[in-house]
C-alpha cells in the first residue's frame, strides 16, 4: 500500500516536472537582440572618399536621451542630442558597414532605417547599382526607405541639427512624404533601374541656408529639385520649378500653389491645387512616336493681388487659361531639359509605348535612346478654378478700383 | 482500420487549402513570374486544372475502394508485389517531399527572421509540433485547421486590402503580350503544387460524409486558386518586374505596407500566416506518410512510428539541398515534373487500370 502511494507521488512529481520543462525554452530566442543591444540606424548615406573607397555615414538614435532632451530645453546643447553620427570608410558599402560596426558597442540594426542619401560626386562617378543591390539584399533594410541624392557631402548634411524634428532622417522622410519633389522608395528605384529605359529620377537635396544670425548647424536639408540617373549613374539635375513639370508628366503632383501674372494688370494671382490628375496616351502614326499628356486640375483661388473682380465668371475663365499656360510651360521646360538635353526617359514613355504597342515595342526597344528625344509631346491640359475662397471681389481694394471688365 | 477518427468533408477542404497555399504563397510567385511576367495572375487558373483532375481521380478511386487508401488499393489494383513496390515508392516520395517542405519552411524563417539560428533547430521544433498533431490523429489536424485556416485567410485578405493604395494596375498591361504560352509555362510549377491534392486519397476513407467529398474538394481547389490569383495580382501590381528578382515577393510586398506612418512593419503577420499554414501542410504530409507506412507494413497502430518518421523527415530536410538557390532551382525545374509524375501521372494510370478491371468484373458478373 505504502509503495503504491510512493509511486503515485513520484508519478505526479514526474508529470509536474515534465510540465515545467517547456519553461526552459521560454527564456528567449536563439539570436535574441534586446533593444539595449542595438544601435538603431535611422538614416544612412554614402560619400565618395577616394578614387576607390566610399565613406558610409549613419545617424543612430540614442534612446536614453529621448525624454531628457525636451526637459533640459535648449540650454545644454550636447546633452539634448538624441542622435549620433558616425562614419567609416570602405571599398564597398558592405565593407564600410563592418568597419562601422567597430565604432559601436552595439549591433547595428537596419530595420528602422528609412532614409538613404547618396552623394552627388559618387552618383556621377560610379554606378549605383552595386550599392542598390546591397540595400535590397539585406534582410533588414526596408523596401519603403526613401532615397535621395545630395549636392553636399552626406557627412556634412548628417551633422546638421534640425530645430524642429528629432533628426535629419525624420526631416527627409517627411519632406518626401509631402510630395514636393519626386518621392522615390527603394522599391521604386530598383523597379526604374530594371525598367524599359534604365533611367531613374531621385529627389535632389541641399543644405537649407539658415538665417544669418543663427548657428550654421541649426538647419535642415531640403529638396531643391530632381537628380536624373541613367544606367545607374547620375547624368544631371533639374530645379524645383522644372520638377513640377516632371511631376505632371508622372502623375505624381499633389501639393502645389501656382502663381500667375494675368495680362493687363499689376500684381499676381495665386491658386492652390486641390486635385490633379494626368495620363499619357501614346500613339504611333506613320512611324512617328507621339505622346499626348492629358492633365486635369481643380484649384482654389487663394490670393488675388490684382484689382480683377474674381467674383466674375469671365475673370475666372481668364485665370484658368493663365493657369493652364503655366502648367504647360513647366511641362515643356521639363521636356526640354530631360528629354532633349539629357535624353533620359524618366517620364515613363517607354512603359506607355510598351503597354499600348507591345509588338512594335519589341522591334524598337533597342533603339529607344534614339527614338526618345524625337517623341512628339502634345499637352491637353484643362484647369478649373472652383472657388474664390470666402471673399469674391478683391478683399482690400475700394469698390471703384475693382476692374469689372 | 488503423485510424479510428472521422472528419467531415468540410474539414478536409479546410485542411487541403493551406496544404497547397502555405508554401505556394512564398516561392511560387517568383517562379511563375519568371515565365509569365505580367500574365502571372493567369497561371494559377491553368494550374488549378491539375488540382481539379487530382481531386476527381482521388474521389473516383475512393468510389472503387471506399474503405482503402492509396497505399492499400494500389496493392489490389496492381497485385501484391507490384502494389507493394508502388506503395513504397509513394511513401519514399512523400518522405522526400515532406523533407523539402520542411526545408522551405526552414529556409524562409532562417533567411528572413532568425538569421543565425541553426536550420535544424527551426525545422526540428516545427516537426515536433507536427508530430504531436499527427499523434492526435486526423481529428486533431482537422480541428486545428478549422481554427487556423479561417484566421489565416482573413489575415491574408486584410494584408491585400492594406496594399491597395500602393498598387498600380497599369503594370499588368499588356495582357498576353506573347500569347498564352508564357502563362502556361508559368503554370507548370503551380500545377505541381496543386497536384498535392492527391493527399485526399489517404484521408477520403476517413470521411463521415464521403458523398460530399468531390464538392468540397473542388471548392478547396477553387479557394486556393482564388488566393493565388489575388497574391499574384497584388504582388505584380506592386513590385512589377521586381517580382522576378525577389526570393519571397509576397513578404516584400507585405513589408511595403504603410498606412498613415502607423500601420507598418507587418511582416510578423506573414510569418504567422506562413508558420500556421505550413504547420497544417507538414502535418498533412506527415500524417499521410505515417498512416500509409502503417498500412504498408500492416501494423495495428500508426503511433509508434510517428517519431521515427519525423526524424527521417528532418534528416531528409537537411539533405534536401545544399542551399536555397539549388532548392528553388530544383522546385522551378525538374521538381515540378517529379511531383506531377507521382501525384498526378501514376494515380491516372491506377485509375485507368482500376476502371478496366471494374469493367471486366462487371462483364464476368453479367455473364454468370
Amino acid at each position: 500500500m505504502r509503495a503504491i502511494t510512493f509511486f503515485t507521488k513520484l508519478n505526479i512529481l514526474l508529470q509536474i516536472s515534465s510540465l515545467l520543462l517547456p519553461v526552459t525554452l521560454l527564456t528567449g530566442c536563439w539570436d535574441r537582440k534586446e533593444l539595449n543591444d542595438m544601435a538603431i540606424i535611422t538614416a544612412a548615406g554614402i560619400d565618395k572618399k577616394t578614387e576607390s573607397t566610399i565613406e558610409l555615414s549613419v545617424i543612430v538614435y540614442i534612446p536614453k536621451n529621448a525624454g531628457v532632451g525636451e526637459e533640459m530645453g535648449g540650454g545644454n546643447g550636447g546633452q539634448g542630442q538624441q542622435v549620433l553620427v558616425r562614419s567609416a570608410e570602405g571599398i564597398s558599402i558592405a565593407e564600410a558597414i563592418s568597419m562601422l560596426q567597430q565604432e559601436f558597442p552595439r549591433h547595428l540594426f537596419w530595420g528602422h532605417n528609412e532614409v538613404f542619401v547618396i552623394d552627388e560626386e559618387l552618383a556621377r562617378d560610379e554606378d549605383l547599382r552595386p550599392t542598390i543591390d546591397f540595400i535590397m539584399r539585406h534582410p533588414q533594410t526596408r523596401e519603403r526607405s526613401h532615397i535621395f541624392i545630395s549636392k553636399q557631402k552626406v557627412k556634412n548634411i548628417f551633422s546638421l541639427n534640425p530645430p524642429l524634428e528629432r533628426d535629419l532622417a525624420e526631416v527627409l522622410r517627411n519632406l518626401a512624404g509631402l510630395k514636393i519633389g519626386v518621392d522615390i522608395t527603394l522599391k521604386d528605384l530598383a523597379e526604374m533601374l530594371i525598367g524599359e529605359s534604365g533611367t531613374a529620377a531621385l529627389p535632389y537635396i541641399d543644405i537649407l541656408s539658415p538665417p544669418e544670425s543663427q548657428d550654421k548647424k541649426q538647419t535642415i536639408a531640403d529638396i531643391i529639385g530632381t537628380a536624373v540617373l541613367k544606367n545607374g549613374k547620375m547624368i544631371g539635375s533639374i530645379d524645383a520649378s522644372t520638377t513640377r513639370g516632371l511631376l505632371w508628366l508622372r502623375n505624381e503632383i499633389e501639393l502645389a500653389v501656382v502663381t500667375v501674372k494675368p495680362d493687363n494688370t499689376e500684381g499676381y494671382v495665386s491658386m492652390q491645387l486641390l486635385r490633379a490628375y494626368s495620363r499619357l496616351i501614346p500613339k504611333i502614326e506613320n512611324g512617328k512616336w507621339k505622346i499626348t499628356m492629358q492633365a486635369k486640375t481643380e484649384d482654389d483661388l487663394i490670393q488675388n493681388g490684382t484689382t480683377l473682380n474674381t467674383g466674375n465668371p469671365q475673370t475666372i475663365h481668364r485665370l484658368e487659361q493663365d493657369l493652364k499656360a503655366d502648367i504647360d510651360n513647366k511641362v515643356k521646360e521639363a521636356l526640354k531639359q530631360v528629354q532633349h538635353e539629357m535624353n533620359a526617359d524618366i517620364f515613363g514613355f517607354a512603359e506607355a509605348f510598351h503597354r499600348a504597342y507591345p509588338n512594335v515595342w519589341k522591334k524598337y526597344k533597342q533603339n529607344w535612346d534614339d527614338i526618345f528625344p524625337t517623341v512628339e509631346v502634345t499637352l491637353e491640359t484643362t484647369a478649373k478654378i472652383r472657388r474664390p475662397g470666402i471673399v469674391t471681389e478683391p478683399g482690400a481694394y475700394p469698390e471703384q478700383e475693382v476692374k469689372t471688365e | 482500420m488503423i485510424e479510428k477518427g472521422k472528419i467531415s468533408a468540410f474539414q478536409l477542404a479546410l485542411m487541403m487549402n493551406p496544404t497547397i497555399f502555405a508554401t505556394a504563397l512564398l516561392l511560387v510567385p517568383a517562379i511563375t513570374a519568371k515565365h509569365a511576367e505580367q500574365d502571372l495572375w493567369l497561371s494559377p487558373i491553368w494550374a488549378a486544372i491539375s488540382g481539379l483532375l487530382t481531386v476527381y481521380i482521388s474521389c473516383k478511386l475512393n468510389k472503387f475502394y471506399p474503405e482503402k487508401s492509396l497505399i492499400q488499393y494500389s496493392e489490389q489494383i496492381l497485385g501484391k508485389i507490384a502494389g507493394k513496390i508502388l506503395g513504397l515508392i509513394f511513401l519514399l516520395y512523400f518522405l522526400h517531399l515532406n523533407g523539402i517542405i520542411v526545408r522551405e519552411y526552414g529556409e524562409f524563417v532562417v533567411g528572413t527572421f532568425l538569421n543565425t539560428t541553426p536550420m535544424n533547430v527551426v525545422m526540428g521544433s516545427m516537426l515536433l509540433v507536427c508530430a504531436l498533431a499527427v499523434y492526435g490523429g486526423i481529428e486533431a489536424i482537422g480541428r486545428s485547421s478549422q481554427i487556423i485556416v479561417p484566421v489565416v485567410s482573413l489575415l491574408f485578405l486584410v494584408m491585400t486590402l492594406l496594399l491597395v493604395k500602393d498598387l498600380d494596375p497599369k503594370k499588368l498591361l499588356p495582357v498576353m503580350e506573347n500569347g498564352i504560352m508564357p502563362s502556361f509555362m508559368g503554370s507548370i510549377v503551380p500545377s505541381a503544387w496543386f497536384s498535392e491534392f492527391i493527399l485526399m486519397a489517404f484521408v477520403l476513407p476517413l470521411l463521415k460524409d464521403s458523398g460530399k467529398a468531390m464538392k468540397w474538394g473542388v471548392l478547396s481547389v477553387l479557394s486556393v486558386m482564388f488566393l493565388l490569383v489575388i497574391t499574384n495580382l497584388s504582388t505584380y501590381m506592386l513590385l512589377g518586374k521586381l517580382t522576378i528578382k525577389d526570393t519571397y515577393p509576397v513578404m516584400v510586398a507585405v513589408r511595403y505596407i504603410s498606412i498613415a506612418d502607423f500601420l507598418e512593419h507587418l511582416e510578423a503577420i506573414v510569418m504567422a500566416i506562413w508558420v500556421s499554414g505550413t504547420f497544417i501542410k507538414i502535418s498533412m504530409f506527415y500524417y499521410s506518410t505515417v498512416l500509409g507506412m502503417a498500412q504498408w507494413l500492416s501494423l495495428s497502430d500508426y503511433r509508434p512510428i510517428v517519431l521515427p518518421i519525423g526524424f527521417l523527415i528532418l534528416v531528409l530536410g537537411h539533405w534536401a539541398a545544399p542551399n536555397l538557390q539549388s532548392l528553388a532551382h530544383f522546385l522551378g525545374t525538374s521538381g515540378a515534373f517529379y511531383m506531377l509524375t507521382l501525384q498526378l501521372g501514376i494515380p491516372v494510370v491506377l485509375l485507368c487500370i482500376a476502371w478496366i478491371q471494374q469493367k471486366f468484373q462487371q462483364k464476368k458478373d453479367g455473364g454468370q
